[in-house]
């Protein structure tokens, strides 16, 4: 299994191109390969013969650098070849070994990939090497007496399958064998960011700190959502209008809005927050499940404007977020106005009622604002007779 | 674009052809118009936030790849921090303090008198303006020329696809992306306890567009922005300081032998260092700013004082005003956006590269970094190799180098052989009278292949390239060697340096 890009780990063939016995040239498109990310021809690098194919169209997961197929040289008989011994596992260098003419794909990937090994009858791999081979190479060849036939026993290792210097070193003996594979490793390793121990800074209690440090003006860390949620209040004026006819009773907007939010603010869903201080204190004090009743009733009351702002029902952050309120670190309170707004542009149609709330509670003062568009909207009556 | 895409297809009709290229030509040339143009609800496919390195170079790119995309600047001019207070300008003011320099003190013994040598200071603003100009407006003309959408404004996310912005010119829009790349770069750390006016404190922004030669000026940071700017400054007559915390100068990624050979060639243009010093305050009320700095050991409290101080310590992450809470994307401690191999963040969709990111705070990282991940946007793979990114400090001489340092190599136990060449037997410096500097080569002292390049010398910016190509290459030494350079060149002292790490040179 070829490694199509540098992180991929594991591959599904799609399908085979080819079937076992079939020859191909260079450049032909043997099978599909599908990742986590897309699914991509593998071309042949080089003329073959299909000679065993091992992981079939539709296997799942199939590891890199496992042997999918075994091809064969143009010229090779097929009938006499056999399947020869899986290379050993993986090189130090931490490159797949890939088999047959598939190798080398995305060679950029890694700098210490095998072009292209041709698993052959003799057992051992042969390496088409990148010409024209690096002056260093050539000239250590032509010294040495190494034939076109030597040097294609040689792996090598350098970027992209090219043959170094030092691999021919190694073939000859004149230096350690692994040597060459291990500075390829290291290479590999340095051409990635390192992003092993990546520490994430914690967002909360630094802000403050920093704010201290560095007067330049930064995002405030509590971030509070402002929640919109359209409302029709149409029905709410006939009512109104209804009762004013029927009884002579004039009933402000704000009774019928105040009434409403009353109604939805019973046994509202619990915030999805850490709790605070003061609440783990009381549950040290065994207080919590006294306040718990009380908790789940919410204490919001809608701001409630005729303009329409640009999305509903979408959580939008809220510009305004006073530094001093989160360094007293009283969020919750605050999350509702304390007063009724005095509905300025309050408009019989129309009207978007929104909340600003600590995202934890985004749930919860969605529900609430739901509850009152239901309310308002379908039955405002009740919420007087 | 156009010129390279289909001309040649109609180079070889007869010449009435010619009457229907302008036809041929305004079928793509609408579409990307309108393309261009096209209301902002529609879904982009990618949306880029900065128009700095990263970021332009992502969206040409993008562009001609055949993605519909926007890029997002609020600074109203594109290029970023490189190109407006940052490489360019900056290269602009080494250059022609240089030559003023040298007119001052140089030409006279290469047999050149020059009479009486002014300097006008808003002259040479102004030539670092033109030059800063007419780059940010190509970088307009390659948008237009490539299909780009660029937005004057300042961006916020929304949501995970949509991204608001407040337009310079007033007003809101918002921008929805299938893909999204953060690319808002950095800015310059602060030094607590002292505020940047840009007038006597100042970052390296302020240090690009002084409006007076200051007398005296501190440098706080012997980094390559600490010693460009102090370069800058004292050729032009300012006495100045550099406080630098760490044992070396350029840095720790500069090699140490490096590091002291150029900290020896600028002592002698004037430039006074304080190295294992810290800097404990700073107090910027009086008519002087002052500093008291202490060995970093401890023990030697002194207070320095200058018209000017630079504050060059680093430059950190840029992501206020961002809203990268509202998706809920976390920085690291350094406040960095966290990204994966793919420079994807936890939402895949929304990726990040350059200096906002990990890695080395370089432009041309940035750049590379760009194109990786439209790559893996469009291609599904794109790569970047970190072992092969070269780093240039612009001083005189330069300094340059590619690849592990020497104290890298000791401290991690890894062999290596050594190879150097001094520019002093290079014939081509030894004509130009420009011998200060040496190339210093480090390979394995097994297979031969280079591990590290660093070069302190004339043109060392230009000489690494060839160390970054061979690097990229898995180029042993000996390959180097047997490469041909022409005579007379620089470059042959980088080919003799290369024969000096496996052999012997010749000419030293």
């Amino acid at each position: 299994m070829p490694a199509l890009s540098p992180t991929m780990t594991e591959g599904n063939i799609a399908a085979w191109n080819v079937k076992e016995g079939d020859s191909f040239s260079a450049g032909d498109v043997l099978l599909e390969i599908e990742t986590d990310k897309a699914t991509m021809d593998v071309e042949a690098q080089e003329d073959g013969v299909m000679f065993k194919i091992l992981s079939q169209g539709g296997a799942k997961g199939v590891q890199v650098g496992t042997r999918i197929a075994v091809v064969a040289e143009p010229s090779d008989d097929l009938s006499s070849l056999e399947v020869p011994a899986e290379e050993k596992a993986s090189q130090p260098a931490g490159s797949a070994p890939k088999e047959g003419a598939a190798a080398s794909q995305a060679g950029s990937s890694g700098s210490s990939q095998a072009q292209s090994s041709a698993v052959k009858t003799s057992g051992g791999g042969t390496y088409e090497h990148k010409l024209p081979l690096l002056p260093s190479t050539g000239h250590l060849a032509a010294q040495k007496g190494l034939s076109q036939e030597d040097l294609s026993k040689i792996k090598p290792t350098g970027p992209n399958g090219r043959l170094l210097k030092g691999d021919v070193l190694a073939f000859l003996g004149t230096i350690d064998a692994e040597v060459p594979a291990a500075i390829s490793s290291r290479f590999e390793k340095l051409g990635h960011l390192d992003l092993s121990d990546v520490k994430v800074a914690a967002p909360k209690k630094e802000e403050p700190a920093k704010k201290e440090a560095a007067p330049a003006p930064k995002a405030p860390a509590i971030e509070n959502l402002e929640i919109n949620v359209p409302v029709s209040l149409s029905k709410v004026v006939e009512v109104q209008n209804k009762i004013n006819d029927t009884l002579g009773v004039f009933l402000p907007l704000s009774t019928f809005i105040s009434r409403a939010a009353d109604v939805a603010n019973a046994d509202l869903p619990p915030a999805s927050r850490q709790p605070t201080a003061e609440e783990l204190f009381d549950q040290v004090l065994g207080l919590d499940k006294v306040k718990a009743a009380k908790g789940t009733r919410g204490v919001y009351l809608p701001q409630i404007s005729a303009i329409t702002p640009s999305s509903f029902v979408s959580a939008s952050p809220s510009k305004k977020s006073d530094i001093i309120d989160i360094l007293t670190a009283k969020p919750k309170k605050r999350a509702s106005p304390p007063v009724i707004p005095t509905v300025p542009g309050l408009s019989s149609g129309a009207n978007v009622f929104s909340l600003v709330v600590p995202k934890a509670e985004e749930e919860r003062a969605q529900v609430f604002l739901e509850r009152c568009k239901a309310i308002l909207e379908e039955e405002p009556g009740r919420l007087v007779l | 674009m156009f010129a390279s895409r289909l001309i040649p297809r109609y180079t070889v009709r007869p010449v009435v052809a010619r009457s229907t290229l302008p036809k041929v030509v305004s079928a793509p040339a609408l579409s990307q118009w309108s393309r261009a143009y096209s209301a902002s609800s529609d879904e982009k496919d990618l949306v880029i936030i900065g128009g700095g390195v990263a970021g332009y170079v992502a969206a040409i790119k993008a562009g001609q790849e055949g993605l519909n995309v926007t890029c997002i600047e609020k600074r109203g001019v594109l290029g970023g921090t490189c190109l407006n207070v940052g490489c360019i300008p900056s290269k602009s003011l080494l250059n022609n303090s240089h030559l003023y320099h040298q007119i001052l003190h140089d030409t006279k013994n290469r047999g050149i008198e020059v009479g009486d040598v002014k300097l006008n200071l808003a002259n040479l603003m102004k030539a670092k303006d033109s030059s800063v100009n007419g780059l940010t407006k190509g970088i307009e003309f390659l948008f237009k020329k490539n299909g780009v959408e660029y937005i004057k404004g300042e961006a916020s996310f929304v949501n995970e696809h949509e991204i608001k912005v407040a337009l310079n010119e007033g007003g809101e829009t918002s921008v929805k992306g299938k893909n999204i790349l953060i690319a808002t770069g950095s800015e310059a750390t602060p030094f607590p306890g002292l505020e940047i006016d840009e007038k006597r404190v100042i970052t390296s922004t302020g240090a690009l567009s002084l409006e007076k030669i200051p007398e005296s000026m501190l440098v706080i940071g012997g980094g390559i922005i600490g010693l460009e700017m102090a370069s800058v400054w004292s050729r032009l007559g300012t006495k100045v300081t550099v406080v630098e915390f760490l044992g070396q100068i350029g840095g720790p990624g500069m090699d140490t032998e490096v590091s002291k050979t150029i900290q020896k060639l600028l002592k002698k243009q004037g430039l006074e260092f304080k190295l294992n010093t810290k800097v404990l305050s700073g107090d910027a009320s009086g008519e002087k700013v002052q500093l008291s700095v202490d060995s970093v050991k401890g023990g030697k409290e002194e207070t320095l004082d200058a018209e000017t101080v630079l504050v060059a310590i680093g430059r950190r992450p840029y992501t206020a005003g961002l809203g990268l809470e509202n998706i809920g994307l976390e920085t690291d401690e350094r406040g960095r956006v966290i990204i994966d191999s793919e420079y994807r963040t936890k939402h895949p969709h929304i990726r990040s590269v350059g200096d906002v990111t990990f890695g080395p705070m370089l432009a041309h990282k940035a750049e590379e970094e760009a194109v990786a991940a439209i790559e893996h946007i469009k291609k599904g793979h794109g790569h970047v190799n970190y072992a092969a990114i070269p780093s240039v400090m612009y001083t005189h001489p330069e300094v340059a180098w590619v690849g592990q340092s020497e104290q890298d190599l000791k401290n991690q136990n890894i062999p290596y052989r050594v190879g150097t060449f001094p520019f002093s037997a290079n014939s081509r410096a030894k004509t130009n009278l420009d011998t200060d500097g040496l190339v210093k080569m480090l390979a394995d002292p097994e297979t031969d292949r280079l591990l590290g390049v660093h070069i302190v010398g004339p043109n060392a910016g230009e000489m690494i390239a060839e160390g970054t190509l061979a690097l990229e290459y898995g180029a042993s030494s000996e390959d180097i060697a047997r490469t041909c350079h022409a005579h007379p060149t620089l470059a042959e002292a980088f080919k003799e340096a290369a024969m000096a790490t496996h052999g012997k040179a010749i000419h030293f």
